[in-house]
């Protein structure tokens, strides 16, 4: 799905644009491979087996205009991310980036083990083209920011994670970049040092930098990018506004760590003479607006004319119960339609529910409201751009 | 496809000359590197450099003039005769060597860092060349200073000549360097090959010593002719150009240029690879 939601419409040419990227890595298992690889890139062939990493990838990014990159492991995110910033080269497809690349990609992005830190300050701008001059300039405020202190003298092969990436970030964000590409590497490094990079990034951001962000907070993804790309098995699955895609990823592992249940068929259950839902609609719709009115509406079978008792309850998508109510805790009837069908209907003024993938189920129950016959389920997906936590907004104010 | 490069590429010259600029300055920074790390690490320092090739003319003269008693050096001293040969193949050798595997050592960058790869494999090879070339001058000092008759004359050619060995060498180690990330033998296969090259190069032997039957093999391999030339420019101080000069420059051109051919073919892979 590609949606460009009014990207690339400014007059300016976008700072990055991918024409159908795709990216085939040669499978080799033997080393009789590896010599037949050889031959076969030597006459200009392709190599013979290939897994297909990234497929059919196409987005622009204006200036300014951050994207955040989600997907699970091994859905492709590194090799774009790598294909943007030239290490790699696409085998299908364009790329065009207009302005210069910072990237911190994984830990160590691009270091020398064996140079010290200041050798590889000047080793970093030296392959982003900076004269030496400008690197002289620049150091004093790298080593400021990396805030190593001697240490800023050692190998770099020495230093802890943490300080490795202290220093790829100082180095990735002195030297100006339009584009500044990162690959989950905010997750390293202190609580204050974390800080001082969300700030940075945030004061990056006002200056109309551009920022890639691979993550798998969707904290980062919806609080630091305008829209976000959700890439699935090397092809992109959704590209959107930020907390869009971002909830449709995060509904998608919901989904994928739930126990797949099918409802038993209405026409089943009441052809086995039992208390059943036989029909279930939700009002206005299955997708609804946070804070809407949102009506579920169904009918109840009973098999001996008796009234049944309705339960219905919302669940979020990973079987999580988040409200039930039954028609007799309210002291409430179905409504009789003929003999043996009654109707319900249910409303909830002010949805309070947060933003997400939930279901509704209805169940029936005998008039005792003690045995729970069958129930009839409806997924239910609110709509919305709240950055609270939980399942639903209690009411509150702040003091 | 269309892949554009690091910095700007919408401007087709202005990228061009930047980019240039900046595989200059990356190239002087990883050759300024690669002597300092080399060095710097062992305790003998820049000397082992030195020390290496001395410690090996020892043992070839001890061998060969008190074990073997071999004579007819062309009214030469066995020190000056191989002294002037040995030099350049062990620059030669160890240039290959290290250019091989010189990609495996940047292996974190060329995972994630976008430049061309190639000069990784320049400044390896024209370190150690550029240290064995002042290793080869100062032998030819102390081998004059204890009365061998050096002319430095002859250097004339000398330096041509080594320049024409280090485009071979580089075009060599192009090609061996690439081979190497996709298939790990040739580091291994090169040690012996090298090996056996050196015994079957007229240099701790002269070629009149060669069965007659044998000689004119022997007198095909490119290397035994360039150290013919050099004997002939620094020990009888015959400076002059021979036609043969300029073919050799046109071999080791086609040489370096083939290697880059190879290079630059396998080097968008290398990523996956190294």
């Amino acid at each position: 799905m590609t949606d460009l939601h009014g990207i690339g419409t400014r007059n300016s040419a976008p700072l990055l644009s991918l024409v159908d990227v795709g990216k085939d890595y040669a499978k080799v298992e033997t080393r009789g491979g590896r010599l037949r690889l050889v031959f076969d890139l030597l006459r200009g062939h392709g190599a013979a087996h290939v897994f297909r990493a990234l497929d059919g990838v196409t987005f622009d990014l204006a200036r300014g205009e951050s994207l955040g990159i989600v997907g699970e492991n091994g859905a492709g995110k590194s090799t774009l991310l790598k294909i943007i910033a030239g290490v790699i080269k696409p085998t299908r497809g364009s790329v065009e980036v207009h302005g210069r690349v910072g990237a911190l990609l994984e830990l160590g992005s691009g270091f020398h083990p064996e140079y010290t830190g200041l050798a590889n300050i000047d080793l970093a701008a030296a392959l982003l083209g900076l004269a030496p001059s400008e690197i002289a300039a620049k150091r004093d405020e790298i080593i400021e920011f990396a805030d190593l202190g001697e240490h800023i003298d050692d190998p770099i092969k020495h230093y802890s994670s943490g300080m490795v990436v202290r220093l790829g970030f100082a180095v990735a964000t002195a030297l100006a970049p339009d584009i500044l590409i990162t690959d989950e590497v905010l997750a390293v490094g202190d609580e204050s040092f974390q800080k001082k990079c969300i700030a940075w990034i945030e004061k990056f951001l006002a200056e109309e930098g551009t920022l890639l962000l691979c993550s798998h907070s969707m904290y980062h993804i919806q609080k630091l990018c305008r829209h976000a790309l959700w890439l699935r098995d090397g092809h992109v699955e959704r590209y959107g506004p930020a907390a869009d895609v971002a909830q449709a990823y995060l509904a998608y592992h919901e989904e994928k760590s739930a126990d797949a249940k099918a409802p038993i068929a209405p026409a089943a259950a009441s052809a086995a003479g039992v208390y059943a839902i036989t029909s279930l609609a939700l009002t206005p719709g299955e997708t609804v607006a946070q804070g809407d009115t949102l009506t579920i509406r169904g009918e109840v079978f009973t098999p001996d004319g008796r009234v049944p008792v309705v339960l219905v309850g919302i669940v979020r998508a990973d079987g999580t119960p988040v409200y039930g109510v039954a028609t007799d805790m309210d002291g409430c009837e179905p409504r009789q339609l003929d003999l043996q069908r009654y109707a319900f209907a249910l409303t909830l003024p002010g949805l309070a529910l947060l933003p997400g993938k939930y279901v509704v189920r209805a169940h029936a129950l005998d008039p005792e409201g003690v045995r729970l016959f069958d129930h009839v389920e409806r997924p239910l997906v609110v709509r919305g751009t709240s950055r609270e936590l939980g399942l639903v907004r209690l009411p509150h104010q702040w003091e | 496809m269309a892949v554009s490069s690091i910095p700007d590429a919408r401007n087709g010259t202005a990228a061009a000359t930047r980019g240039n600029a900046r595989d200059r300055a990356l190239f002087v920074n990883f050759f300024r590197r690669e002597l300092t790390t080399r060095y710097l690490g062992s305790v003998t320092g820049l000397l082992w450099a030195l020390l290496h090739p001395l410690a090996l003319l020892g043992v070839y003269h001890f061998v060969f003039t008190s074990v073997f008693r071999t004579t007819g050096f062309a009214g030469q001293s066995f020190l000056a005769f191989v002294a002037v040969a040995l030099w350049p193949w062990l620059a030669a050798q160890e240039a290959l060597q290290r250019g091989t595997v010189s990609l495996a050592n940047y292996a974190g960058m060329i995972r994630k860092v976008a430049f061309p790869h190639e000069i990784v494999v320049y400044a390896s090879v024209s370190a150690t060349l550029a240290l064995q070339f002042a290793g080869y001058l100062a032998v030819l000092v102390v081998l004059r200073v204890f009365g061998e008759t050096i002319h430095f004359e002859g250097l004339i050619v000398a330096i041509p000549l080594w320049v024409v060995l280090a485009i071979a060498v580089t075009g060599a180690a192009l090609l061996l360097s690439a081979l190497q990330v996709f298939v790990r033998d040739v580091e291994h296969v090169l040690m012996p090959v090298l090996m056996i090259f050196m015994y079957l190069t007229p240099i701790l032997y002269p070629l009149t010593l060669v069965p007659e039957g044998l000689r004119p093999w022997v007198a095909a391999n490119p290397f035994g002719w360039l150290v013919g030339r050099l004997r002939d420019a620094l020990l009888e101080g015959r400076v002059s150009f021979e036609w043969m000069d300029g073919v050799a420059a046109v071999v080791a051109l086609a040489l370096l240029f083939a290697g880059r051919a190879v290079f630059r073919r396998l080097s968008p892979h290398f990523e996956d690879f190294v």
